[in-house]
């Protein structure tokens, strides 16, 4: 188990990360269970974090790895087992669908907006814009070049402006 | 809320770190990541694995010099026979005659080997079937089993040993027709002790309820009235 210390550096984090969860999952119970999944894997891997490197954005690529490899799985599962076949093979940059089930409710055009983007989009916009993260580490949260990163936030924006105008028209 | 259209990336950015909903972690989800974080081991007493450790220590310790610590031995030379004539009640119960022998005819080679000769012996009758007849070596000195098995299948090992000064103790001692040998308990058996001229004789069962003992007072009373033991040389 990780020292006091390193535990303490962590913990400092459970909001940003608690936010994080929320908008990647729309679900408080399984942002929940991913945070406290997030910080299990941490604690027991901390000997792999080299002091000096950001705690943040490490915690931060934990959380989003931990959500691509179990949540969208099982969310693929889910959607296998309705009737044998795989009938939701969404791309990449493709929009959430608007169904959320059980979600939370969106409270603003801003935020059903950002919650209609796709994980990428919504991620680095998360990062870059409300974490305020230097875009090497959102680079690094991603595992993408920061070109990348850049590019994906023109890009997010550009979604999330017409998403923006589109609920502007139905008022 | 102002869910204006922005004109700008900078816009878009700082109106996103200012309008989008926060979500603060709830109280719980903190509680569950602590409590996570702290070992096992934290919340033991600090005295139990030491503690632990040391009674663990111990119990491979007395397992390893278990065989070489010297056995209590009962002090009074009664019990040490008793014991040892149990001991060898067990082994017969569990793994039968060595020397398998029929009486009477085996008498003489009986007399020969233990020492010890029967001017009559009891054979066995409709309660108490004799099984064998053998010499043995306990306390270090040779002796005579016969062992009989009642209707019931209680095994009743008849042993006599040589004990010229064998003292019965009067504590003991039961009132059985003309006779009072005295009853022993050991390791879950029963046994009658008595003397019989210069020999010792003890008679050995399970029979340790209320209801086997009288049946075992009867057996006694078979097999003590009908055998003579006596030391041979």
């Amino acid at each position: 188990m990780a020292d006091p210390d390193f535990q303490r550096d962590a913990l400092q984090h459970l909001n940003a990360l608690y936010n994080f969860a929320m908008y990647l999952t729309r679900n408080p119970p399984e942002a929940d269970d991913l945070v406290q999944e997030t910080y299990l894997r941490a604690f027991r891997f901390s000997h792999r974090f080299q002091p000096g490197t950001h705690l943040r954005a490490w915690l931060f690529q934990i959380l989003r790895n931990t959500f691509l490899t179990f949540y969208r799985l099982r969310e693929r599962e889910a959607a296998i087992a309705e009737d044998g076949v795989p009938d939701w093979d969404t791309p990449m940059f493709h929009d959430t669908p608007l169904d959320e089930g059980g979600a939370m409710e969106a409270h603003t055009d801003l935020e059903r907006a950002m919650r209609r983007l796709p994980e990428e989009f919504r991620t680095v916009l998360l990062l870059a814009e409300v974490e305020g993260m230097p875009l090497e580490e959102v680079a690094r949260v991603m595992a993408c070049p920061v070109g990348t990163v850049k590019s994906r936030i023109f890009r997010a924006k550009e979604r999330l402006r017409g998403l923006l105008k589109d609920y502007e028209k139905q008022k | 809320m102002n869910d204006r259209t922005p004109d700008s990336d900078e816009q878009l950015g700082r109106r996103l770190a200012a309008e989008l909903p926060r979500y603060t972690a709830p109280a719980s989800l903190r509680i569950a990541v602590v409590q996570a974080t702290e070992p096992a081991t934290s919340r033991r007493p600090a005295w139990l694995s030491p503690l632990l450790a040391a009674a663990a220590t111990a119990m491979v310790l007395a397992m390893f010099m278990l065989p070489v610590l010297p056995r209590l031995q009962p002090s009074d030379p009664v019990d040490q026979m008793v014991r040892a004539v149990v001991s060898e009640h067990s082994r017969a119960l569990m793994w039968g005659s060595r020397q398998s022998q029929v009486i009477p005819t085996a008498l003489p080679w009986l007399q020969e080997q233990s020492g010890i000769g029967l001017s009559s012996a009891f054979v066995g009758d409709d309660r108490l079937n004799f099984v064998s007849a053998e010499p043995v070596y306990l306390l270090r000195q040779r002796g005579l089993a016969v062992h009989y098995r009642d209707v019931d299948g209680h095994l009743v090992s008849y042993i006599v040993l040589p004990a010229e000064d064998l003292k019965v103790p009067d504590r003991a001692r039961v009132q059985i027709d003309r006779f009072r040998p005295a009853l022993v308990k050991d390791s879950g058996f029963v046994a009658w002790v008595w003397r019989q001229h210069n020999v010792a004789c003890f008679m050995v069962s399970d029979m340790v309820s209320a209801d086997d003992l009288e049946r075992f007072k009867d057996y006694f009373v078979r097999v003590r009235t009908a055998t003579e033991p006596v030391l041979a040389y």
